[in-house]
């Protein structure tokens, strides 16, 4: 596989994101997200919980035990148990964000080609049809993880700012989290998008495509994220270990998309 | 060069294409004409081998098909194809399609930053080259997917419908430039129900309806309904038979004092026709050899096969 192909599909994508008005609110709900409410939660929450609270409240009094019981946050003031227990729960964000991002391009990306005619031209050329799985793998990807770990980067930065002016301690990320956000996040998200990148194959239109990508493939690939994801924020063994399941995974969707993808199909079965 | 064998090719047990042979020789551009649904781009996509055939075998540009994945990418690197609509990205400037496109022909970024100029100049595109896509007009998309169809300098060009939907002005700056690729020798083969546009670009025409019904060129197809009329001096009705008498002569009519005799060569018949109406005592006022014009030949045609 060569990787200036792989970029080109990348860049490729991003100048039609750049250019794509309508896929910017999804774009910037998401950072935003990702930087305020950690900050929002951090800020608040340790004002809410107390222990006159704690004793009427149940939610409150679960989120107090929860913290307490917790190894990992042992030792620790209410406070910054709070506030560590906040940045590493979401984690989990930056996990489900480039799956997010990815499969809307991915369920979009073959059957887009064939709306704006571009697919028998593009299956003209010398490109294989691994090539181009590759390619379209690597354009719903490239995007979807550079803009995650920019609000990764942006978000945990605010949160260590925040908590380091709040209870006198900077908080980063995990090692869980770290592991999350550079394997276990980008290998879900693949997932979605060899899923999406099937499904668009098989489409020929693209609202059917979009549609039973958001139904089907997001949501399945949401229960694995609810499955694996809490235990992997946690630990990083674990995240890895998910991580390396995902991926097997991620080997056999290929096949799947690649034995879905037949130029003769593609270019007769499509008026 | 491009030789299609009993190319046959059927969808859902519907045959699209049947027996279809023909050659068109390196350096020639040969043109297939037919309605729509006579199984032009079928043949086309066979011959790109973006379509296997469901029998039959070709040749182009000494790629056996059907081939294997490799010898069929191998082949696609030699072949330019210019397809019915431009597509190309509507959000990407022309110069950046290019670009996108030259990279999957795997030209090497010198030289195909070098093509795209040299192209988008040679078909007064340079000046739009960062305009987004979407907003060329049909001629100039139609330009930039030739250029796409032709950068790469492929052995072979497949050009499907490259008029279609385009007004007299861009379509003829379209013929224009096809004219102007087989005049530097490619092998061209046009896809087209434009029987003018066949008639002044081809060497070989073809007249595809499923099945080849003709094939050759354009003098030998309309050599095929060819005649020579005769104006004599005298009612024709007692000549006949001595028109008849000569080789290589078809059918004799006439109408008034106008003789006409059909013949495959009439440059071969006409001296012996001549001679033998004078012999039986005719008077001869003009001599004029008769072609059938290619619209008749394949309307000709297309009847037949229907």
């Amino acid at each position: 596989m060569s990787w200036p192909l792989l970029l080109l599909f990348c860049r490729k994508e991003l100048r039609d994101l750049r250019s794509n008005r309508q896929v910017w609110p999804v774009y910037l709900i998401l950072p935003v997200v990702a930087v305020l409410l950690p900050v929002i939660l951090i800020l608040v929450i340790p004002v809410m919980v107390d222990p006159v609270r704690a004793a009427t409240d149940a939610s409150v009094r679960m989120l107090v035990e929860t913290v307490e019981r917790d190894p990992s946050l042992a030792g620790a003031t209410l406070a910054e148990q709070i506030a560590r227990l906040v940045v590493r729960e979401f984690g989990l964000w930056y996990l489900l964000m480039p799956v997010v991002l990815a499969s809307g391009p991915a369920g979009l990306s073959i059957v887009r080609e064939k709306e704006q005619r571009t697919l028998e031209p593009i299956l003209a050329t010398p490109l294989g049809d691994r090539e181009l799985v590759w390619s379209k793998l690597a354009a719903a990807l490239g995007p979807a993880l550079l803009w995650t770990w920019t609000a990764a980067v942006a978000g945990y930065a605010v949160a260590a700012l925040v908590t380091g002016v709040r209870i006198g301690i900077p908080i980063g990320p995990t090692a869980g989290n770290l592991v999350g956000l550079v394997f276990l996040g980008p290998a879900l998200a693949a997932a979605a998008a060899l899923g999406g990148i099937g499904v668009s194959a098989r489409f020929t239109d693209s609202q059917s495509a979009n549609l039973f990508t958001g139904l089907v493939v997001v949501p399945l690939t949401l229960i694995v994220l609810g499955l694996v994801g809490r235990p992997a924020m946690a630990s990083a063994g674990t995240g890895f270990g998910a991580g390396v399941v995902v991926l097997g995974g991620c080997a056999l969707l290929f096949r799947r998309a690649l034995s879905w993808l037949r130029r003769e199909e593609l270019l007769t079965r499509w008026r | 060069m491009i030789e299609a064998r009993s190319l046959s090719r059927s969808f859902e047990g519907r045959m699209a294409v049947e027996g279809v042979s023909f050659m068109v020789p390196a350096g020639r551009l040969g043109a297939l004409l037919g309605p729509n649904g006579a199984g032009k781009t079928t043949t086309m996509r066979m011959l790109l081998g973006l379509l296997p055939p469901s029998g039959g075998a070709a040749e182009v540009a000494g790629v056996r098909l059907p081939a294997s994945r490799d010898r069929a990418a191998s082949l696609r690197a030699r072949a330019g194809l210019l397809t019915e609509t431009p597509g190309f990205y509507d959000r990407l400037t022309g110069a950046e399609n290019l670009d996108f496109f030259g990279r999957l022909y795997r030209l090497p970024d010198p030289l195909r930053t070098q093509r795209i100029e040299s192209w988008l100049k040679r078909l007064g595109l340079w000046e739009a080259r960062d305009r987004s896509f979407g907003g060329y007009s049909k001629g100039m998309k139609q330009r930039l997917a030739l250029i796409r169809a032709v950068f790469h300098e492929p052995e072979v060009i497949f050009l499907d419908e490259p008029t279609a939907g385009l007004d007299p002005a861009a379509a003829r700056e379209v013929r224009d430039l096809i004219a102007a690729l087989r005049r530097e020798g490619r092998t061209i083969l046009l896809c087209t129900h434009h029987l003018g546009e066949a008639q002044a670009l081809a060497d070989l025409i073809g007249i595809l309806q499923r099945r080849l019904l003709a094939f050759g060129p354009l003098d030998t197809l309309t050599g095929a309904g060819a005649a020579v009329e005769i104006r004599l001096d005298r009612d024709p009705g007692a000549f006949l038979a001595a028109s008849g008498a000569v080789p290589g002569v078809g059918a004799v009519t006439y109408d008034g004092f106008l003789l006409r005799v059909e013949t495959q060569d009439p440059a071969a018949a006409t001296p012996a026709l001549v001679a033998a109406l004078v012999a039986a005592g005719a008077g001869i006022l003009e001599v004029r050899p008769v072609r059938a014009s290619l619209e008749e030949i394949y309307l000709r045609a297309v009847e037949s096969g229907e």
